[in-house]
């Protein structure tokens, strides 16, 4: 059963409104997930923003560049495989996590790498990267994390991710973000009618 | 943008009998504390399943939502208002990403809602079951319809749970420029030529009665939700949230010399309460079942967009791809 | 430069490119909200957005030449008036085709841009300079798509198989000379399209070469040409049509 669609787009594709089937999507239909984290200026910690589900790491950042940086000029973007975070407990309010962090490592030995660090340090807001250390697992990053970042201050959960895992742009992708500020259509500013309402009123009254 | 026309499942009060007491006891306490809900706390199955209800049907709205404003993407007057349009739309599907993201964290994976969606086991904002004749409607769209989303949003930032709430956080920033933009459009049409503001009074007198459907049935005949809105699933009422609308948005359109088609619509100066012509709700109940004007488009086209994504999204696959629930 | 002398030659170069990039922009806004993945759809319409404003950009430069203000020029002129190459107008079919004209065409575009960023006439190389910063990321999409969709399943490179044999006719037009080719070069707007399409179709190739696509003969006789000189398919009007109905209804109001 054919029908007229509103949409000039839609009335090009023919539909048929009348589907015995039902829709099955299958497994996996709309990819895996990237967690994506941003720094807004440089020097800034980069903070985590949410996800894409997206193929590649490549795929994420272009995907990611759009989904959260289509307003707020960036310098730098991260994506990593949401498989490859390993995550802590989640605190009470107050708690440090750091505090009941235990040593389970067997042994240590295996290649140094470097891991990022992320604490969220309340409900309800976003994780901020703390910094990096240099260990051999992601228990023991935590681990490592505790010497170099505690300082008492509670931090209610702690993600940790290996560098290598993570994606990063560099300096020279920053030109991508250069005109966004001039992507004023996007922005309140555009919109200003009061000068046009005033005069309406005016015009009605007068 | 979603409207409150959520259809919250009478709540099955014996359920929570099956639950831990001690642990429901704290998180009960987090909750009341104003603290929120992240992924990997203990939560009651009756608060997972209906945040996965209540985002679910709120990024299918904005999906769904893109489907009538997006029907002028093409015929837009104007550089201004193309890109502005463009812009608005996109905004919309960026929206369903987040919310359909936030409820993934709760163990839902976005394939089983797309699904649910388009085989019409979920729902979505009613108000997009109805059709977008002309430029206007668009305008109209933009403006009171996100307009309705924005008071349902802000009360909804406040809730419990995490994830949902930094999405709002990100989804009420950008809904500015949408208000804004709307209002604008609106504006130029009411105080144009003599065409533009007879096509923005014909679309805003049909839009108004889906308007007034939006926030949901007023409370006296809604579900009983009281566990809901204790775990702060449910922020404010839906009569509540409709005189919010009223009080801030007829004055708006009064001002513009537009009529609103209800005769009985004006504010009680003792009450300080909007009355009007009380809304069809047996058309409410209709349309939301299936039996609007444009249900089965709006279905049939996010199938077909899914239907004819698939071979992208199916070469997009790799070998070692693996999906495990987001982390926040 | 900013003389007044060989205005025609370089109206009719801006005009061409603003034509393709309103075109364009216009097609491929033609997915928001019905693309393959949400994240895609997002990605898609940020670029026919940036398009579009690109567009605008050389529409104002043109008006600043004395041609009418850029809606006027967008929304009433006829097909014939139009200087945009065909495969702009295409429509926009399956999401492969789309693909492939987006990559093809971004190549060219961002080409040229980075080439205009040192034209001689000083407001097209300010324009030029700013712009080229979006477009690097426009052919990051584009490279990163058809390398994917490329190699990835039997059905992805059949089907982008075909619309990469679609293209390339069409998207030579984009290189189509203007009788005016010369007289750019010679005042150092820019260096000609004949240069811009060998560099081209290198870009191009180093990305084909690394799927499992071929580029078919190009056999230059079979090239789509005319759009250059307002010779369009019947898709132009249509578009047009569409795209003007809302503000037709009263040209001279403000919408």
């Amino acid at each position: 059963m054919a029908f007229e669609s509103l949409d000039p787009r839609i009335k090009r594709w023919n539909l048929s409104l009348q589907r015995n089937e039902e829709y099955q999507s299958a497994d996996l239909d709309q990819l895996p997930t990237y967690e994506v984290f941003l720094q807004m200026r440089d020097g800034k910690a980069y903070e985590h923003a949410g996800i894409v589900h997206a193929a590649t790491a490549d795929m994420a950042f272009v995907f990611a560049k759009e989904q959260f940086s289509r307003r707020y000029t960036c310098t730098g973007m991260w994506v990593v495989l949401s498989e490859r975070v390993w995550v802590t407990d989640c605190m009470e309010l107050e708690e440090n996590v750091y505090d009941h962090i235990v040593d389970t490592s067997i042994n240590a030995d295996g290649p140094q790498e470097e891991y990022e660090i992320f604490h969220l340090m309340k409900r309800g807001k976003q994780h901020k990267h703390a910094g990096t250390v240099g260990t051999t697992g992601h228990q023991q990053a935590i681990l490592q994390a505790k010497t170099q970042f505690d300082d008492g201050t509670p931090v209610l959960n702690i993600w940790t991710a290996k560098k290598a895992d993570i994606s990063a742009t560099d300096a020279e992708d920053q030109v991508i973000w250069s005109t966004l500020k001039d992507k004023t259509h996007r922005e309140v500013i555009s919109y200003r009618a009061g000068d046009r309402l005033k005069a309406f009123k005016e015009r009605q009254n007068g | 943008m979603y409207g409150g026309g959520n259809i919250f499942e009478a709540t099955k009060f014996d359920n929570l009998t099956q639950e831990d007491p001690v642990k429901l006891d704290e998180f009960e306490a987090r909750i009341a504390r104003g603290e929120k809900i992240e992924p990997s706390d203990w939560m009651p199955a009756l608060y997972r399943k209906q945040l996965i209800r209540m985002i679910e049907q709120h990024a299918n709205s904005e999906i769904i939502g893109a489907l009538p404003e997006g029907t002028w993407i093409t015929r837009a007057p104007g550089f201004k208002r193309k890109m502005a349009l463009m812009a608005k739309v996109q905004d919309e599907v960026g929206h369903a990403q987040l919310l359909y993201s936030a409820a993934e964290t709760l163990g839902k994976s976005r394939e089983q809602m797309m699904q649910d969606l388009i085989n019409g086991r979920s729902k979505y904002s009613n108000i997009f079951n109805y059709p977008a004749f002309t430029w206007a409607d668009s305008t109209i769209i933009s403006w009171l319809v996100d307009a309705g989303a924005i008071v349902n949003q802000l009360a909804n930032s406040k809730g419990s749970y995490g994830p949902y709430c930094r999405a709002l956080e990100r989804i009420c920033a950008e809904e500015s420029f949408h208000l804004k933009y709307g209002h604008h459009a609106v504006i130029h049409l009411a105080t144009g030529s003599k065409i533009q503001r007879e096509m923005v009074q014909d679309a805003l007198n049909r839009w108004w009665p889906p308007m007034m459907h939006f926030f949901g049935p007023p409370d006296r005949i809604s579900v009983h939700t009281e566990v809901l809105t204790k775990w702060k699933v449910k922020m404010a009422t839906n009569d509540e949230c409709r005189q919010q609308f009223l009080d801030m948005y007829v004055p708006k359109i009064w001002e513009l010399e537009l009529t609103v088609p209800d005769p009985n619509l004006k504010k009680n100066e003792q009450t300080r309460q909007w009355e009007y012509t009380e809304p069809d709700w047996e058309e409410f109940i209709r349309v939301i079942n299936g039996d609007g004007p444009c249900n089965k488009e709006r279905l049939a086209v996010r199938r077909n967009a899914e239907e004819r994504g698939r071979w992208v999204r199916q070469a997009l696959l790799t070998p070692e791809a693996k999906y495990v629930t987001p982390l926040a | 430069m900013d003389r007044a002398g060989g205005n025609i030659a370089l109206k009719e170069f801006l005009y061409k490119i603003a034509d393709d990039l309103l075109i364009l922009g216009h097609r491929n806004s033609e997915w928001t909200g019905i693309g393959p993945l949400l994240e895609e759809d997002i990605a898609f319409s940020s670029m026919a957005q940036d398009k579009i404003g690109q567009s605008l950009a050389l529409y104002q430069l043109l008006h600043e030449l004395g041609e009418e203000d850029p809606d006027k020029v967008a929304f009433m002129r006829k097909a014939g008036e139009f200087r945009n190459c065909q495969l702009v107008e295409l429509p926009i079919a399956e999401y492969e085709f789309s693909l492939v004209r987006h990559f093809l065409f971004d190549h060219s575009i961002f080409l040229r841009f980075q080439e205009l960023s040192n034209s001689s006439y000083h407001p097209l190389a300010m324009v030029a300079k700013k712009l080229v910063g979006e477009l690097r990321y426009h052919v990051l999409h584009a490279n990163t798509f058809t390398k994917k969709l490329g190699t990835a399943t039997e059905e992805s490179i059949r089907r982008m198989q075909a619309a990469l044999d679609e293209a390339i006719p069409y998207s030579l037009g984009i290189f189509e000379p203007s009788p005016y080719e010369q007289e750019l070069i010679d005042m150092g707007i820019f260096s000609g399209e004949r240069l811009l399409c060998q560099t081209w179709e290198q870009e191009v190739m180093n990305i084909i070469r690394q799927t499992s696509l071929k580029m078919p003969d190009i056999d230059r006789d079979q090239a789509k040409t005319g759009g250059r000189s307002g010779i369009h398919t019947e898709y132009l009007q249509l578009l047009l049509d569409e795209m003007s109905e809302v503000f037709k209804l009263d040209p001279g109001a403000e919408w």
